[in-house]
């Protein structure tokens, strides 16, 4: 209950979020945060363990990835190279040095609490999902090779995030918390922009996010831009000696390639925009 | 504690665990939980595991603690329905004043915008006198520690003021656009896309790659190595009919011709055709249906694998479906009834489903929705009922 968290100087947070995560540390359960790409699921993780001064450790999910990888690896590859040239100064016949931790086993053996934030966990199968939360449950893998049992010094905050290309097993959602990050309304948005760019222009911040809001709702967007392509944009915007925040008002969208990334949603965007220029 | 409220989620089609139920009583036990406010955000994160549920949640928790309409199983909207009855009134000033039981002078003055607010306003009234007694006693504002008041040395919460009671914010139903029933919208959209990546054959690996399967065994020095590839299939051809006739069907054309047309690669070939209510001899390829007729009889020169989806709202009068010369359109006689033609589609092809953007509770209003009914496998124009049709379009056999 010491550590209450409250969001950091780059992160804006929203207050129910932060009565989530804040509950979520205290039952010990591991928080799932699904929405849409750019609500900022993955910057919590960093802000988390920003302001509480813990270490953060992340673990990016692949679709490739078994679930031993998480948790350590046994290096034979250096053991065989050691005992055929010895000039490492490891004891070959103790495989204990040939055992690297991979990032959930280096959660575990952290000396202090520290965040650990598993990025994109649909990216996997079910099957590794599964195990994993066995042993985020658990807290404690073997290691095989040297009969082995690891087991978590400090329980790590955990942060799972997910965009949600598959559903996650039921299993897998009993085990955690949940909460699912909207996008961020408006007024919002400004905070969040202030945040990344204290002294922006008023009037530019405040153009550029309503052509970024009206341009979200255009219809048939399969990609809706979202907060990163609005920083990003907004940076070029700045960057540009020649562009006067007017323009956007008149309804001229310069650079719409940083908003748009999919070919038939750019030219969408820019007949639009050019429809309501003439 | 709070029992009835795990129950009332358990009914109206939540799934929730008893586990989950046990931490939110931990949590609450642990005192971590001091306001109504607190309740209603830590138990839908502990309870509510996906964002689809977070709407009849919200629902719920509004009845379970206002007294607030329980949410319909079957989901008839509250907004549509007023719509629909303003509409209605709108044409008649006079019953929709005795409805009101105001004057119709009253009335009159009102811009339609203002009207609207009138009758919602009325209608709030009605919710709160209409206060069931479960409330909960002693709501919100007394803990000792708001979250808003707490800011430690060089930190900033930001974020949305919470002057609103969690009743009130459950009440504004946020995640209405997230929520699994209810016709398709264009918030919908990805979600829907993903549905249709089921629509692609993958059979199990069991065909053996005798070449391949050499090679390694060579390279094992003997030992026997088998491998299986997954059974070659051809990507789908898709036939889309869209009744694009009455004003009903509207909203959703565009839907659906984006959801497909945002799919379509991964199809082998998409035709999209056009009806008006029900389907005679031909079909149209131009959505004004007049330049380009395709003949219903031709379609035996298609490929019987091609999956048959018809979008329409199957509403009409029985004649148009039953009769010899049923066409509303006059200058459009045919030979055989409607009915035939639909029988015919479905004998040709060996899987079709209807979509129908009406809810699936008033199915049962509708005659013709019946009859077509026993033709085709209808399903609702949802996310649920996509699931649903697009598994059955895939289903062996």
């Amino acid at each position: 209950m010491s550590q209450q968290f409250t969001g950091s100087t780059r992160y804006i947070l929203d207050e129910e979020l932060a009565k989530i995560v804040n509950i979520s540390m205290i039952l010990e359960m591991p928080l799932l945060l699904k929405g849409e790409p750019g609500t900022g699921k993955t910057m919590l993780a960093h802000a988390i363990a920003n302001s509480l001064n813990m270490a953060l450790i992340v673990l990016n999910v692949k679709s490739s990835m078994k679930l031993v990888d998480a948790l350590y690896q046994y290096d034979t590859l250096t053991r065989l190279n050691d005992s055929r040239f010895g000039d490492s100064g490891r004891d070959v016949s103790v495989i204990e040095n040939y055992i690297k931790m991979g990032k959930i086993g280096q959660a575990f053996s952290s000396d202090t609490r520290c965040v650990l934030l598993i990025d994109e966990i649909d990216k996997a199968d079910t099957d590794f999902q599964d195990d994993m939360l066995d042993v985020l449950d658990q807290m404690e893998f073997d290691i095989i090779e040297i009969d082995k049992t690891i087991k978590a010094k400090h329980r790590p905050v955990i942060i799972i995030t997910s965009n949600a290309k598959k559903d996650l097993s039921d299993p897998f959602l009993g085990r955690c918390n949940f909460h699912h990050i909207a996008f961020p309304d408006p007024k919002m948005m400004q905070k969040i922009i202030h945040a990344h760019f204290p002294d922006i222009q008023r009037d530019l911040m405040e153009n550029a996010i309503g052509t970024f809001f009206k341009l979200r709702e255009l219809n048939d967007i399969e990609k809706k831009p979202a907060t990163r392509e609005l920083i990003n944009w907004i940076r070029a915007l700045q960057a540009d000696p020649d562009f006067k925040p007017k323009k956007l008002v008149k309804g001229e969208v310069p650079y719409p390639g940083i908003l748009f990334k999919k070919s038939p949603d750019y030219s969408r965007a820019v007949n639009h925009t050019r429809r309501r220029l003439y | 504690m709070f029992t009835n409220f795990f129950y009332q989620i358990k009914e109206v089609g939540i799934p929730v665990s008893p586990t989950s139920f046990l931490m939110l009583q931990k949590a609450l036990s642990m005192g971590l939980i001091q306001t109504l406010d607190d309740f209603y955000t830590a138990g839908r994160s502990i309870l509510i595991k996906s964002e689809k549920y977070f709407d009849i949640y919200d629902q719920v928790f509004a009845h379970h603690f206002e007294g607030a309409d329980m949410p319909d199983p079957k989901g008839l909207e509250m907004d549509s329905m007023m719509e629909t009855l303003l509409n209605e009134w709108l044409k008649d000033p006079k019953a929709l004043a005795d409805a009101l039981g105001v004057d119709e002078s009253v009335i009159s003055k009102l811009s339609p915008e203002e009207l609207i607010e009138y009758f919602k306003q009325r209608l709030a009234d009605q919710t709160e006198r209409h206060d069931g007694g479960n409330r909960w006693i002693g709501t919100g504002g007394t803990s000792p520690v708001g979250h808003s008041g707490y800011h430690p040395g060089g930190m900033r919460v930001g974020g949305v003021s919470n002057n609103k009671s969690a009743v009130k914010v459950a009440m504004e139903r946020r995640y209405r656009d997230y929520s699994r029933s209810g016709p398709l919208t264009h918030a919908m959209m990805g979600e829907a896309i993903k549905r249709l990546r089921h629509m692609k054959p993958s059979g199990p690996k069991d065909h053996l790659n005798i070449d391949e399967t050499i090679t390694k065994t060579i390279k094992n020095g003997g030992e026997i190595e088998l491998i299986f590839d997954r059974s070659f299939k051809d990507r789908l051809k898709v036939i889309l009919a869209i009744d694009n006739g009455g004003w009903s069907m509207d909203p959703f054309i565009p839907v659906v011709q984006t959801l497909f047309d945002y799919a379509r690669a991964q199809f082998k070939d998409l035709k999209t055709f056009f009806f008006h209510n029900t389907i005679y001899d031909n079909l149209w390829e131009d959505a004004s249906r007049f330049r380009k007729p395709f003949k219903v009889k031709d379609f035996v020169r298609l490929d019987p694998q091609t999956r048959f989806i018809v979008v329409g709202d199957a509403s009409m009068a029985p004649y148009e479906l039953i009769s010899t010369d049923g066409s509303i359109d006059i200058s459009y006689r045919t030979g055989r009834p409607s009915i035939e033609q639909l029988r015919f589609i479905r004998d040709t092809f060996e899987k079709t489903i209807w979509l129908n953007p009406l809810p699936e509770h008033t199915w049962h209003y509708t005659q013709t929705i019946h009859t077509i009914r026993s033709i085709f496998p209808m399903f609702e124009l949802s996310l649920d009922g996509l699931e649903n049709g697009i598994s059955h379009l895939m289903a062996k056999g």
